[in-house]
Parts: structure tokens; C-alpha cells; sequence
């Protein structure tokens, strides 16, 4: 079997899909691309048996085929050359790979096709159509807020609402929360399921930037596709908490401050708090806050007072001001609205103003004060 | 002989004389002059301190109770009151900040200081006096120094001058100061290694020092090279700054040594919630705990495991009890047991959205509130009522065999 390409479009699809690859998986064939050709059409898979991702472009063959190349070989060699077109020729019977460029010749052995996981197809009829870049959006604001706590599995993941007109993306770590829906979408039916924190990255790097996306879901996997791209996650099989249960309708205080403001001022004083437990406290009197911190084994201190409107009783809270930076950096919006009850309850962020066809809704959990 | 020519550091060793005992004195001054015993009262209990009247009956502390007793009926024993100890020890500790350039507390009662270059101004034995007077007169407790070139020598000279005086080994005079001194004032030198040192013929400092330190080596292996310095002055070890506590525990003997599992988890549960309720007054989170027992053929066991960083009762005893299981497996009685919590950090519990209701946070508020005016066990969770009276900061720890 021979066929030609580009070395760069070969690049560029493999780097597509090797995130799949892990580094030390427990089957060797995990560490493969599988190279499948049909009709002058090449498809590349890959998978850690959790995610697989395929995709495909154009080549120029001779017959059709299908062999499992050692992944980090082929992609050394592929990022070290220069775009040319290149050639394989496969002895199908011996594995033998021969790889020429312009440069010269190089030869490996694959690994034997059969030997490659099979791959989940979308077997339900469940389907949704968007753009991929509002999965794009959704997974960059919430997938910093999922946990890595083992024993509470549902939380490692980002929990997917498909509600008849509406999309939701809901992640935390029962700290903080974010709930991000879409509302202009159509679909006709509901469905819930958890796409686990590590297919995030990969469908991320896998999927295009925009264009049309549809993704297709069964009890055991979501399947993303895209045109020439698709991806099918292994759903973590747990129960989501019940995450409308946990936000306060009651919150009657407001503070609305300039988001920018507020982030770089608690960035600065974060320099001055504990490294392990990161906590600042939020001094809250009419119209102004005062963000100050203390670590007391380097005596360290550090003081800000900042503008905004705040109209509730005088309150001290404390919060993580790691988790308060995250939630403030993936917001749009140039202020930022904090309704809170007390310093024992969550807080409750949103942008003053929403994005036409999205809401976004955080809480942050304060520490005990 | 100093250590060399460029050390010329002055540090001087403080200790508290039979600080125990001189605090209860303080607080009930029939005390004065009497025998006094500190420790358990039961049968198993060991001294912790006694004062100088009691020794004249040659009774010392980590001696049996009961031994001590019958050496001395008519001693007063007393249970022993951690709390009223660890205020005067802060007042002591604030004293000495106040006036010292750099500080070490080594144990509740003992310091050293670093008076390195102070001579340039008044002359470090003029210092030192001047601050053990002060201290003396606003605490009330009397207290002790050696004044050395480094911290052994220090030390040695603080059990010279008891009780309630000081000692000046000037730079040089480390050496002979030391020779006619026994092995055992060396402060690495216990039980075990005075005992192997006899059986060598070796009884005063002055004969290591006429030892090759090889030789040393050889019978005690690298301990044995440490002895030797130090026996003749040399103890280059710095001055180590006072700094917070790394860890907090609590542990407790039985009066009977027991499998009753209900006593033993009893027992943990009140533990693990008066040291938790010590982590949230002190603002600080654990992300380390440690459970440990000692059967009654004194083989002890123990096992730690990390955890979120948390100060709250609702995670922790059900971690501790969780360890107690995986660590009890042998079914022998068990002598003692004892909770740990390290990795300490500054800071407070971080709320949880799915498990602390804001009710459960102000119950803990409450609670600790409660504590804080009435005392530890002023509340408490009602399965760990069975438990006896556990000690927080327990002095009798070390002597507790």
C-alpha cells in the first residue's frame, strides 16, 4: 500500500488526535495512530479507551489499507520536517513502514490493525446541532471549575443539560459553581450526562474553532462531530448533585463593582496571603470594599479598597482568592454583580449585564470567618 | 577550647526551675517547701516534675508514680493543670521577645538565646542577668541560664547552676569546665549510652576527652563522633528562631488496658473534636492526620493519611475513625491511643456548596463560641461523652510510657 500527502495537513491531523495518546498507556497499541485508507480518503484514530478521536483528509493511494504507526516517532518526524509532500509504503504483510521525503528515507514497524480498540459509534438517534464555537466558550468557562477529588467522581466532570430550547454546562468542585446555559438552541428532548475533565482538553484541541457541530448522546458516550472531526467521550456514569437546589434565591445584598478592577486588586493582595490556604476578606460597608489579607508566618499583610455600590449590611466575608480570580477571569462583562446574605452563605456572581443568548451564573462558597 | 577562633558566639540557655511545680506554687502558696509530685495519680502514672524537697528522697521525674509514693508518702501529688503551665510559659516566651535579639523555645519551659555581638554594648552576662531578674520579677517563676559559647555547653551549665542561678563559661574555659562533669550531663547521652559508657570505664567527661574520637566512634557509631565534640565544647548548631507549632496531637493511657472498640472510637471522637475545635481558635486547617496505638506489649503502631486541608469535626472524625480501623487489626489490648493533626496552615475552613448548610456552619460558630467562655468540654457531641477528660496539650506526653 503507498500513499502521498502533505507533510503539514498530516501534521496537523495528527496533532488533532494525539492528545488521545497517552504517555505510558497500559496497552502499547494505545500509543498508535491508526491509519485507516479508503478511497483516497485517510482517517486518523486514536484513543485512550475513554476518548477516541478521528479524523480524516484527502491523500492520494493505491490501494486501500490499514496499519498502526508508533504515534510519538511519527510525530517527531512529521514536526522536523519542513512542508513538502511525503510518502508512506506499507508492506501490509510485514508491518514494514517506509517513510519518504524529500530528504530521504525512514523505516518502522507498525503494529497490527487488529489489535486497536474498536471505536463507539453514535448509535442513538438524540442529536443537537450548534456551532462549535459555543462549545468552544462553554468548556473554557467552566472546565477550571470542575474537581479532582477522586471520591466524589460526578464533580471531575462537566455535567451537559440539554433542556428542549436550552443548553447547560454546570461544573464545581463544591466550592465554587458555574452554570452556563445557552438559550437559543433547538432540540426536542432533554438529557443530562458528564463529560469527564479529561475529554475537555482534548475535545477542545480537536474540535475546530467554529463552524457546524453536532453532538449525538447515549447512556455510555457523547459523540462530537464536526466535518472532518469527531470525537466520542466516555460519560462518567454517577449522578450529578442537584445543582439548582444549591442557589440561593434569597441573597439580599448586592455589590456591583468593576470587574477588572476588582480581579487585579485581588491578585495583588493574593501575593500576601497563606500559599497553601489562600484566603482574603472582603470588608463590606456602604459603598466601598475593602479587600485585605494576612500571613502571619511571614508576616505579611497587604490592604486595597476599591469603589463600587453595595447596599446591605456592613459584612466581613472571607473567600479562596484563587477561586474568586478564576470565576472573575472568564467573565465579559465590565462589572460584575455579587449578591450575598451572609458570610456563612454562598455568593452568588453574575455579569451586570448578559451576553444575548447566554446566562452565566457562579457561586463561590466563603470560608468559615 | 572554643570551637575555633572565628566562633565567638555567646548563647545563653534558660530553663525554668522545676517549672511545674513553681507554677503551682504560685497559684497556692501552702506549697512552698513541700515535696510536690506532678503526674497521674493512677497506678500507671509517671512523674512529670517534682520539686527539689522531693528529690531529696531521690525520687526524679519519668519515675513511676508509685514508686515515687512510697519513696515519699507524705508528697503532695497533684493532677497536674496543662493550661495554667502553657499561659505562664507564653508569658515567659513574651518576656524574652521582648528583650531578646533572637530566640529559640525549645520546650515548654527551656529557651535559648543568641546574644552574638550584644558585648559591643554592655556585655552579653550583664544582658542575661538583667533578663532573668525581669523575668522573675514579672512572672514570679524563678529560672536559671548558662552563658556559653554555643548550645551544649549552654545547657550543661543551666543544670550547673540550679536551682535559681546563673553560670558564665567564659570563651576557652568550654574544656575544663566540662571534664570533671559526668558523661551523663551530656545532653545526647541517655540511659542506654550512659550505661554502655560505664561498662567502658567511661564515667567523666575529662576521660572522652582524652579519647580519640574514632574510638568514640567505633563503640557508639556516629552518635558517638557527636558525643565527642560535644564533649569537648564544640556544637556548632545555630540558634533556630521560635516558630509556630508544626503539628498538634493528643494521646491517651488507659487506666486498664482495653479492646473495647466503643471505648477506643469513644475516646477518638473526643479527641479529634478538641483538637479541631483547637485548629478553628487558633484559624488554622490540618491537611494531615495520624492516628496511633500502643498495644500492651508496648509495640506501637500508627498511620497518617492526607486530606483536604480542613478544621471541621463532621471530616475529620470519620477520617480518624477510618484510619483506627485500618490501623486495628491485631485484636491485642491496647495500652494507649492518640490522634495527630500536621501539615498546619493559616486559614479557615473552606465552606462546602453541597454538604454545609449555613445552619451547620452556625452551629460550629455557636458551639465554639460556648467553648471559648466555658471551656473545652463545655459541649460536646454526645458519642464522645463516654470519653474521660482528654488532655489537648498533654506536658506528661513524653514521660507517659
Amino acid at each position: 500500500m503507498k500513499f502521498s500527502l502533505s507533510s503539514s495537513d498530516l501534521l496537523k491531523a495528527c496533532q488533532k488526535t494525539s492528545s488521545a495518546i497517552g504517555n505510558n498507556p497500559v496497552i502499547a497499541i494505545l500509543e498508535d495512530f491508526l491509519f485507516v485508507i479508503e478511497s483516497d480518503v485517510l482517517t486518523i484514530v486514536t484513543t485512550d479507551l475513554e476518548t477516541s478521536i478521528v479524523t480524516t483528509l484527502p491523500v492520494m493511494s493505491d490501494q486501500d489499507g490499514k496499519i498502526a504507526i508508533p504515534g510519538k516517532t511519527l510525530l517527531e518526524t512529521l514536526k522536523a520536517l519542513p512542508e513538502q509532500p511525503i510518502t508512506f509504503t506499507v508492506n501490509l504483510e510485514t508491518r514494514g513502514i517506509e517513510l519518504t521525503s524529500a530528504y530521504g528515507k525512514y523505516r518502522l514497524t507498525g503494529d497490527d490493525v487488529e489489535d486497536f480498540p474498536s471505536i463507539p459509534q453514535p448509535d442513538a438517534v438524540d442529536t443537537i446541532n450548534l456551532d462549535a464555537s459555543l462549545i468552544h466558550q462553554a468548556l473554557q468557562k467552566t472546565h477550571f471549575a470542575t474537581s479532582s477529588d477522586e471520591l466524589r467522581e460526578a464533580m471531575t466532570g462537566v455535567n451537559v443539560v440539554i433542556d428542549f430550547n436550552k443548553i447547560i454546562f454546570n461544573a464545581t468542585d463544591a466550592h465554587k459553581l458555574v452554570r452556563y446555559t445557552f438559550t437559543d438552541v433547538s432540540c426536542d428532548n432533554t438529557a443530562s450526562f458528564i463529560l469527564p475533565k479529561k475529554s475537555l482538553s482534548m475535545l477542545r484541541n480537536a474540535l475546530p474553532a467554529q463552524g457546524d457541530l453536532s453532538i449525538a448522546y447515549n447512556n455510555s458516550h457523547a459523540f462530537f462531530e464536526s466535518e472532518d472531526t469527531k470525537v466520542a467521550c466516555r460519560l462518567i456514569d454517577a449522578k450529578y448533585p442537584n445543582v439548582a437546589g444549591i442557589i440561593p434565591t434569597d441573597n439580599p445584598y448586592t455589590l456591583v463593582v468593576d470587574r477588572l478592577d476588582f480581579l487585579n486588586s485581588i491578585k495583588r493582595i493574593a501575593i500576601y496571603a497563606n500559599k497553601t490556604s489562600n484566603q482574603i476578606t472582603l470588608t463590606l460597608t456602604e459603598n466601598s470594599l475593602t479587600i485585605n489579607t494576612q500571613d502571619l508566618d511571614f508576616s505579611n499583610e497587604a490592604n486595597e479598597q476599591l469603589s463600587c455600590q453595595y447596599d446591605g449590611e456592613p459584612m466581613d466575608i472571607r473567600f479562596n482568592a484563587r477561586f474568586l480570580a478564576e470565576l472573575l477571569a472568564v467573565i465579559d462583562a465590565d462589572d460584575v454583580q455579587i449578591q450575598l446574605a451572609d458570610s456563612t452563605k454562598a455568593g452568588v456572581i453574575t455579569p451586570l449585564t448578559a451576553k444575548e443568548g447566554e446566562e452565566l451564573l457562579m457561586l463561590i462558597m466563603p470560608v468559615m470567618y | 577550647m572554643a570551637n575555633n577562633s572565628s566562633d565567638k558566639r555567646s548563647i545563653v540557655h534558660m530553663d525554668l526551675d522545676t517549672f511545674f511545680v513553681s507554677v503551682e506554687r504560685l497559684l497556692d502558696s501552702r506549697l512552698e517547701g513541700k515535696p510536690i509530685l506532678i503526674g497521674g495519680k493512677s497506678d500507671r502514672g509517671v512523674v512529670a516534675s517534682c520539686s527539689y524537697e522531693a528529690r531529696a528522697f531521690g525520687i526524679h521525674s519519668a519515675m513511676p508514680m508509685r514508686m515515687a509514693r512510697s519513696l515519699c508518702p507524705e508528697a503532695i501529688v497533684l493532677r497536674g493543670d496543662a493550661d495554667s503551665y502553657s499561659k505562664y510559659s507564653r508569658l515567659v516566651t513574651e518576656i524574652i521577645r521582648d528583650g531578646a535579639p533572637l530566640f529559640e523555645k525549645s520546650s515548654i519551659d527551656e529557651f535559648y538565646i543568641d546574644l552574638t555581638g550584644m558585648d559591643k554594648y554592655f556585655g552579653c552576662m550583664r544582658f542575661a542577668t538583667d533578663l532573668r531578674k525581669r523575668i522573675i520579677q514579672e512572672s514570679g517563676l524563678p529560672i536559671s541560664f548558662g552563658l556559653s559559647s554555643n548550645k551544649t555547653v549552654a545547657k550543661i551549665a543551666t543544670g550547673e547552676a540550679k536551682p535559681n542561678n546563673e553560670i558564665w563559661v567564659e570563651p576557652g574555659r568550654e574544656k575544663p569546665f566540662l571534664a570533671p562533669l559526668s558523661v551523663r550531663k551530656i545532653p545526647m547521652v541517655g540511659e542506654k549510652t550512659f550505661q554502655t559508657l560505664c561498662n567502658l570505664g567511661v564515667k567523666r567527661i575529662h576521660t572522652i576527652q582524652q579519647m580519640p574520637g574514632e574510638a568514640m566512634r567505633h563503640v557508639l557509631g556516629k552518635n558517638g563522633l557527636l558525643i565527642w565534640k560535644k564533649a569537648h565544647g564544640i556544637d556548632p548548631s545555630p540558634v533556630q528562631p521560635y516558630s509556630e507549632r508544626k503539628s498538634i496531637s493528643t494521646e491517651r493511657t488507659f487506666d486498664r488496658d482495653t479492646t473495647d472498640v466503643f471505648q477506643l472510637r469513644t475516646t477518638l471522637t473526643a479527641m479529634t473534636e478538641k483538637l479541631a475545635f483547637q485548629l478553628r481558635r487558633t484559624q488554622k486547617l490540618t491537611g494531615c492526620i495520624s492516628v496511633k496505638l500502643r498495644y500492651s506489649d508496648f509495640k506501637t503502631q500508627s498511620l497518617q493519611s492526607r486530606i483536604q486541608y480542613t478544621a471541621v469535626d463532621h471530616q475529620l472524625i470519620p477520617a480518624v475513625k477510618q484510619l483506627f480501623d485500618r490501623l486495628y487489626k491485631r485484636r491485642v489490648l491496647i495500652r494507649l491511643v492518640g490522634v495527630r493533626f500536621s501539615h498546619l496552615v493559616q486559614g479557615s475552613y473552606q465552606m462546602d456548596l453541597f454538604e454545609d448548610s449555613s445552619k451547620t456552619i452556625r452551629l460550629y460558630q455557636a458551639m465554639d463560641r460556648m467553648r471559648d467562655r466555658f471551656g473545652d468540654r463545655s459541649i460536646l457531641r454526645a458519642s464522645s461523652m463516654g470519653a474521660r477528660s482528654v488532655g489537648s496539650f498533654n506536658p506528661f506526653m513524653d514521660n507517659d510510657i
